[in-house]
């Protein structure tokens, strides 16, 4: 299908912003990054703010979205609720870490149930484009996938704020790492089923579209082959491959104001990569209509 | 319960693209987009073909199958796509707000938005003239009176199109009311256990069926 940058936009923001939120709660549970806290927070919901303003561009008809929303077995519904879930555990975060006596501190529960709801939200979000009509969207590897780009976006940048804040990098230097290679395996096992999904649509034979007499028969075998440079190169090695090799640099060298910025661009350069291929491959199961 | 749907045998349609045209006539479909599309399968070697030139081929008008379970109602967040105590499924386009998630989750990509109007569309199974007593546009105008509109709840002999012959009255006006030949009258016999398909099933039910015999089906079920 045609390719959704608002949903593009929107679902790479949202990974972005969850996993470092995310982040920054896994640091406030430890005790660490307290400098980086308020930055961190900002940050956060602005990804979020930009995030929800792309996706009002994929809305044709926005100014209605109160018209019987509310579906519950809509996945969008389920998102809107998990990020006005988020919305409030952030407030409530940003409200204690304010009370709190250093400025920069909240309840170890908090930073719990803080990471706990950012997971729900990126797992609801890409589960409401899994659906059984898109053999190639159909996967849980696509959820595990959407997480891993929250591990890695949230904890490179996280790990940049807290240099670029003065904090000591080392508490976030493993989660940084362990976020990077999680989010590289999970790249290469969603890169594995896209590309095997060729196979997993209704084949009917040769057949002739009277409204497109000139228009090649759909193949998903060969747009499966076409998406594959861009799915390896973009998705994989520059996606995965990279951020994982800079998480090392970094926690080797610390530097992760050079390092953690060349994983968060490497990772975002990917997550928009696989979203091409995850929409160009996006056919319907009887994809000839 | 009441599930209306449209039974096609492909064995008597000819390819004449009239109940496509028809639609379009009928429902303002804007230029580019269909709500049913005729597709030729095929040409196909025929099981135990002896040379490359033992072929065959049908027909397959394609639309919305108005489905038992549709996915396209279940990831709606307004439920502007809902399910009618007829079977249909249909649009309240009031209610749409263009996100196209049903557009996605239809396993037959029927679905379009209209760029105009900036909801999604399909076919409405004419409930226009359905609700009069009517038969769908498609129906009355097939050119091979292959297609038959019922309740399946009645059974598919039921189905009904407009009459055929040189004596009926085929004037306009009772093209959508009475002058009816049914299915079961019509039609030649078929075994339901083998020459009855849907399009493929991925949990969604789709309640329309196409009578083909003598011929291999493609496309799994």
């Amino acid at each position: 299908m045609e390719l959704q940058w608002p949903l593009i936009a929107f679902t790479t923001l949202v990974a972005w912003s969850a996993g470092l939120f995310a982040s920054q709660s896994l640091m406030a549970l430890v005790g660490a990054g307290k400098k980086s806290q308020m930055a961190a927070w900002v940050a956060s919901a602005v990804l979020l703010a930009v995030g929800g303003i792309a996706v009002f561009f994929h809305l044709e008809h926005w100014e209605r979205i109160f018209n019987g929303f509310g579906h519950l077995t809509s996945g969008i519904t389920q998102e809107l609720i998990a990020i006005v879930v988020l919305a409030v555990v952030a407030v409530v975060y940003l409200v204690m870490m304010r009370k709190s006596p250093d400025g920069a501190s909240v309840p170890k529960w908090l930073a719990g149930v803080s990471i706990a709801v950012c997971v729900v939200l990126v797992a609801v979000m890409a589960h409401s484009y899994t659906m059984a009509a898109r053999p190639a969207w159909d996967s849980v590897l696509w959820i595990l996938y959407v997480l891993g780009n929250a591990c890695v976006l949230g904890s490179a940048t996280m790990a940049v704020v807290m240099s670029l804040k003065g904090d000591d990098v080392k508490p976030v230097a493993l989660p940084a790492l362990v976020g990077s290679a999680l989010a590289a395996v999970t790249a290469i096992a969603f890169a594995a089923f896209l590309q095997a999904s060729g196979g997993s649509f209704a084949e009917v034979g040769f057949y002739f579209d009277p409204t497109h007499p000139t228009k090649a028969m759909a193949d998903a075998g060969a747009a499966a082959s076409a998406q594959a440079p861009l799915l390896w190169g973009g998705a994989v090695a520059v996606g995965a491959l990279v951020p994982l090799a800079a998480a090392f640099m970094g926690k080797r060298t610390s530097n992760w104001k050079l390092w953690g910025a060349i994983a968060v661009a490497a990772a975002l350069v990917g997550a928009v990569c696989l979203r091409i291929v995850f929409y160009n491959l996006g056919l319907s199961v009887f994809m000839f209509y | 319960m009441t599930q209306y749907a449209i039974i096609t045998d492909l064995n008597r349609c000819v390819g004449c693209l009239a109940c496509m045209v028809a639609c379009k006539a009928v429902n303002n479909v804007p230029i580019g987009s269909y709500w049913n599309k005729v597709l030729r399968i095929g040409p196909s070697l025929k099981e135990g073909a002896t040379s490359s030139r033992d072929v065959e081929m049908y027909y397959l008008p394609v639309g919305c199958q108005h489905c038992a379970d549709p996915e396209c109602v279940k990831v709606c967040p307004t439920g502007a796509s809902h399910k009618l105590e007829d079977g249909t499924v249909q649009i309240d386009k009031s209610k749409c707000i263009g996100c196209q998630f049903c557009a996605m989750a239809c396993p037959y990509n029927v679905r379009y938005l209209n760029e105009e109007e900036r909801v999604v569309e399909k076919c409405t199974l004419c409930e226009q003239i359905v609700g009069q007593g009517g038969l769908p546009q498609c129906v009355i105008q097939c050119g091979g009176r292959a297609r038959f509109f019922g309740d399946k709840e009645k059974g598919i002999e039921s189905f009904e199109a407009p009459a055929v012959g040189y004596d009926v009255d085929r004037s306009y006006d009772n093209l959508y009311t009475g002058n009816r030949v049914t299915l079961g009258e019509l039609a030649q016999d078929f075994d339901e256990a083998t020459d009855l398909h849907r399009l493929p099933d991925v949990g969604n039910g789709p309640e329309f069926s196409f009578i083909l015999r003598n011929r291999e089906w493609k496309g799994g079920e």
